[in-house]
C-alpha cells in the first residue's frame, strides 16, 4: 500500500501555494520533508488532510490507488491518514477524553466493536504513560492552555491512539526540550510500526538522530527540488538552503516556465 | 372558580382578585399596577416588528382562570404524581396538580406552597413582602402586567439557619391555548439559610399561541445562599416573560441560572441588588436558539455596598434566522469601595443570518473597585471543525462538539448539579431536534450507565481582560 502524490497542485484564496508535487510513500517507509519557511511544507499537510480552504486545482493524491481528493477529512482518516498539526487547535470546553475517545472509535477498524468508558481508560492511560504525560491532561480542555511541548506531544498521544497508516507530521519536533524530544521521537517510533508509512517535516536534524528517514526532499516554492537519502539532510544543516535554492533558481532563470 | 373572558382591563383586575379572595389592600395594589401598566409605553426593542408589542399577539384574546385549569396533566408528569420525588410542586397552568413536602423540611418550617395559600395562612408578612417588592410597577411594562394581572404563584421560605442541598423543584406545564399563566413568586432564604431551587418551564402538545410570565422576588437574608436556576422550554408560540429582583443582604450571596430553549419571543430580566457589605451574585443567561426565536435579556448587578461581587455570565448559540439581544449593566455607587464586577456575552452564529447584539454598560462610582467585562459575536471556528474532522469527527458530530463545547465554560460553573447536567442534556436535545423532558435523563443514564467526567473550569474571571477603573 502507498500514499502517492502525483503533480499535485493546490492554492489557497486564489493564490496557488503547490505547483506540482510528486512524492510517494510506502508503508513502512520514513520520508523526511525539508525545505525554508514558506515553502509549502505545511499548505502539502494540510492539503493531504483536505482542509477546506485548501483547493486542489490539479493533480493527485491516492491512498491504495484509490484518490482521497474531495473525500472530507474524517473520510481520510478512515482511510489511515493522520496529520499531527504544526499549531494544534484548542477548544475550549471540549475536555480531552471525550475528545479522545471520539478520535479513537472514529477511527477503529470498521466492525470492531467500541470499547466501554472504562477499557477506554485502560487504553489511553497506557498511551499516557508511553509519552511520560501526566493523567490530568484529561480533565483538561482540548489543547487549551497546553505549552508547545505538551501540544506537541498530545498530537503523537492522538497517533497513538488513530494507529494510522500514513502519518503526516508537521513539525512535531519544534519547540520541544532535549528530553521531550527524546520521548516523542521514541514514541512516534513505537506507534509507527512496519505498516505505517511517515512523512517528517522538520527544520532540524537532531529529531532524525531518533527517527531515521530512508528519505530526505527539500521543498522550495511549492515543488519538491531535490531528494536523496539521509546524508542529504546533514548536508543541508551544513550548508543551509541556498546551497540547492540557488543553483535552483539559477536552472529556472537558465529555462524559464511558461507560467 | 371563574373563567373571565375579557380584556385585559381594570374589570379583570378586579375579578381576578375577588374570584382569588383577596383583601381589599392587594386589589388596590393590583389597581394601582394596572395604572402603570397601561401608562407606560409599549416597549421598543430591535427584535420585535416595531409597533407590536413584546407579547406578539392579542392579549385580549386570552381568558383568565385562576386555579381551575382543566389540563391533562397524568401522562406528562408521570410517576411525579406519585411521589417520584419528594419537594417537588407540579403545575398545570396556574393550577397546582401535586404537591409534596418531606417530612423533615416540612418540620424544619420550609414553606413550598402556591402563593395565596401562604397569603392566607399569613397575610401580615405576606403583605410586607409585597409591599416592598423589588420588581417595581413604576418602571417595567411587563412587571407592571405581572403585577396587576397574577393568577397565581409560588411562596418558597427556608427558615434561618436551614440548609439544603437537594433542590426544590417544580415543574409548569403549560396547556389549553388562551389560558394565560402570570405568576408571583416569593423565594426568601432567611439568615444563615441555603435555599436551593429548580424550576422546569414546559408546554404540552402542539404548538399553541400561550403565556408564562412571572415576577420573581428573590430575597437573600444575612449569611444566606440562595441558588435559584430555570429551564424554560415553552412551546413554538409561547411568549415568555420574566423578571427577577434579587435583594441580597450582607454577607449572603445569591445566583439566578436560566437556560432559555423554548418559546417563540422570550424577555428575560435580572436584577441583582447588591445590598449588603460582602454581598455576592452570579447571574447566568444562556440560551440555544433556531428558527425565528427572538429572546431579549437584560441582567443588572447593582452594588450598593462595600466588598461585594457581582457577576454576568451571558452565552448561547444562534441557528437559524433567531435573534438575540443581551444587555448588561454594572453599576457600582460611590459608596461601594472594594467591589468587584464581571460581565460577559458571548454567542457564537452558525448561520449568516442569525443575529446576536450584546450592549454593556458600566456606570461606576468609586476608583477603588475592579470591574471587568469580555464579549464575543462570532461564527463557529472552522478550523476547529478541520482539527475534529481530522481526527475522524464526521463533519456533523464536529459541530456537534464544539458547539457544546462552547457552553461549557459558562455551563460549569452553574451551581446546582441537577441544573447542570441537566441544562447539559436539553440543549444536546435542542441539537439532535428532539422534546426531551428533564426526567429523560435519569431514565436514560439507567439505561446506558455512563457519565462522561466534567471538567470544572477553574479560571478567576477577575483576573483576565480588560479593566476599567
Ligand atoms: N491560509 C492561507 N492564506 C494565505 N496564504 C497562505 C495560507 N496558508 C499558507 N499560505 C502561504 O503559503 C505559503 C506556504 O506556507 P506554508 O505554511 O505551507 O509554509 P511552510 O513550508 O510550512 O513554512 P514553515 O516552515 O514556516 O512552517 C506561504 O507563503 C504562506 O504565507
Ligand atoms: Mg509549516
Amino acid at each position: 500500500m502507498k500514499l502517492e502524490i502525483k503533480d499535485l497542485h493546490a492554492s489557497v484564496d486564489g493564490k496557488a501555494i503547490l505547483k506540482g508535487v510528486n512524492l510517494s510513500i510506502g508503508q513502512g517507509e520514513t520520508h523526511a520533508l525539508m525545505g525554508p519557511n514558506g515553502s509549502g511544507k505545511s499548505t502539502l499537510a494540510y492539503t493531504l488532510m483536505g482542509h477546506p480552504k485548501y483547493q486542489v486545482t490539479s493533480g493527485q493524491v491516492l491512498i491504495d490507488g484509490e484518490s482521497i481528493v474531495g473525500l472530507t477529512p474524517d473520510k481520510r482518516v478512515k482511510k489511515g491518514l493522520f496529520l499531527a498539526f504544526q499549531y494544534p487547535v484548542s477548544v475550549q470546553g471540549v475536555s480531552m477524553f471525550s475528545f479522545l475517545r471520539a478520535a479513537y472509535n472514529n477511527s477503529r477498524p470498521a466492525g470492531s466493536e467500541a470499547p466501554t468508558i472504562f477499557e477506554f481508560k485502560e487504553v489511553v492511560a497506557e498511551k499516557l504513560k508511553m509519552l511520560s504525560m501526566d493523567d490530568s491532561f484529561l480533565n483538561r480542555y482540548l489543547n487549551e492552555g497546553f505549552s508547545g511541548g505538551e501540544k506537541k506531544r498530545a498530537e503523537i498521544l492522538q497517533m497513538a491512539l488513530m494507529q494510522p497508516k500514513f502519518a503526516v507530521l508537521d513539525e512535531t519536533d519544534s519547540g520541544l526540550d532535549i528530553d521531550a524530544l527524546r520521548i516523542v521521537a521514541e514514541g512516534i517510533n513505537k506507534v509507527s510500526g512496519p505498516q505505517t508509512g511517515s512523512l517528517l517535516i522538520t527544520h532540524y536534524q537532531r529529531i532524525l538522530k531518533y527517527v531515521k528517514p530512508q528519505f530526505v526532499h527539500v521543498m522550495y516554492q511549492g515543488r519538491i527540488i531535490e531528494s536523496g537519502g539521509e546524508d542529504l539532510s546533514r548536508l543541508l544543516e551544513e550548508k543551509g538552503y541556498t546551497w540547492i535554492t540557488g543553483y535552483q533558481e539559477e536552472d529556472q532563470a537558465a529555462a524559464p516556465s511558461p507560467q | 372558580m371563574s373563567q373571565a373572558a375579557v380584556s385585559f382591563g381594570e374589570e379583570l383586575v378586579r375579578s381576578l382578585s375577588k374570584s382569588l379572595d383577596e383583601p381589599d389592600w392587594l386589589t388596590a395594589s393590583r389597581l394601582e399596577a394596572f395604572r402603570s401598566f397601561s401608562q407606560l409605553p409599549p416597549e421598543l426593542n430591535p427584535l420585535y416588528t416595531k409597533y407590536v408589542s413584546t407579547f406578539g399577539f392579542q392579549v385580549d384574546q386570552f381568558k383568565m382562570t385562576t386555579g381551575k385549569s382543566e389540563v391533562d396533566f397524568r401522562t406528562f408528569f408521570g410517576d411525579f404524581l406519585t411521589g417520584k420525588e419528594s419537594n417537588i410542586v407540579l403545575q398545570g397552568n396556574e393550577t397546582q396538580v401535586h404537591a409534596e413536602l418531606s417530612d423533615s423540611l416540612a418540620s424544619q418550617g420550609v414553606n413550598l406552597m402556591p402563593f395565596h395559600e401562604a397569603l392566607k395562612a399569613e397575610e401580615s408578612k405576606v403583605r410586607s413582602l409585597m409591599e416592598r417588592r423589588n420588581v417595581k410597577s413604576s418602571g417595567d411594562r411587563y412587571g407592571a402586567f405581572v403585577n396587576a394581572f397574577f393568577n397565581g404563584g409560588l411562596f418558597i421560605r427556608v427558615p434561618r439557619g436551614v440548609k439544603l442541598e437537594e433542590p426544590l423543584r417544580r415543574m409548569l406545564l403549560l396547556d389549553s391555548p388562551k389560558t394565560p399563566v402570570v405568576e408571583q413568586l416569593f423565594v426568601i432564604a432567611e439568615e444563615e439559610s441555603k435555599l436551593v431551587f429548580l424550576e422546569e418551564l414546559y408546554s404540552k402538545g402542539p404548538s399553541v399561541p400561550s403565556l408564562a410570565a412571572s415576577n420573581v422576588e428573590l430575597v437573600a437574608r444575612a449569611g444566606s445562599h440562595v441558588d435559584f436556576s430555570t429551564i424554560q422550554l415553552l412551546g413554538e408560540q409561547a411568549t415568555h416573560i420574566s423578571n427577577r429582583a434579587v435583594d441580597i443582604s450582607n454577607d449572603a450571596r445569591a445566583t439566578v441560572s436560566s437556560l432559555s430553549l423554548g418559546s417563540a419571543v422570550s424577555r428575560s430580566r435580572m436584577n441583582f441588588l447588591l445590598n449588603g457589605r460582602g454581598s455576592q451574585a452570579e447571574g447566568f443567561e444562556i440560551f440555544f436558539t433556531d428558527a425565528r426565536q427572538r429572546f431579549d435579556f437584560e441582567t443588572n448587578l447593582v452594588h450598593n455596598s462595600p466588598d461585594s461581587t457581582g457577576s454576568t455570565h451571558a452565552r448561547g448559540v444562534l441557528k437559524g434566522e433567531s435573534q438575540t439581544i443581551f444587555k448588561g449593566m454594572i453599576k457600582i455607587v460611590n459608596a461601594a469601595k472594594n467591589s468587584r464586577s464581571y460581565l460577559a456575552h458571548h454567542a457564537m452564529l452558525l448561520e449568516r443570518t442569525a443575529k446576536s447584539d450584546g450592549v454593556p454598560s458600566l456606570e461606576i462610582d468609586n476608583n477603588e473597585v475592579r470591574a471587568t467585562h469580555s464579549a464575543s459575536v462570532a461564527q463557529i471556528d472552522e478550523e476547529q471543525l478541520f482539527y475534529l474532522m481530522a481526527r475522524g469527527l464526521s463533519p456533523d458530530e464536529s459541530k456537534r462538539m464544539v458547539v457544546l463545547g462552547f457552553f461549557e465554560p459558562v455551563l460549569s460553573r452553574v451551581p446546582i448539579e441537577k441544573t447542570r447536567e441537566g441544562a447539559r442534556f436539553m440543549i444536546e436535545g435542542k441539537w439532535q431536534g428532539e422534546k426531551r423532558r428533564l426526567a429523560d435523563r435519569e431514565t436514560l443514564l439507567a439505561q446506558t450507565g455512563e457519565l462522561t467526567p466534567e471538567v470544572k473550569e477553574t479560571e478567576d474571571i477577575f483576573e483576565r481582560h480588560y479593566k476599567y477603573r
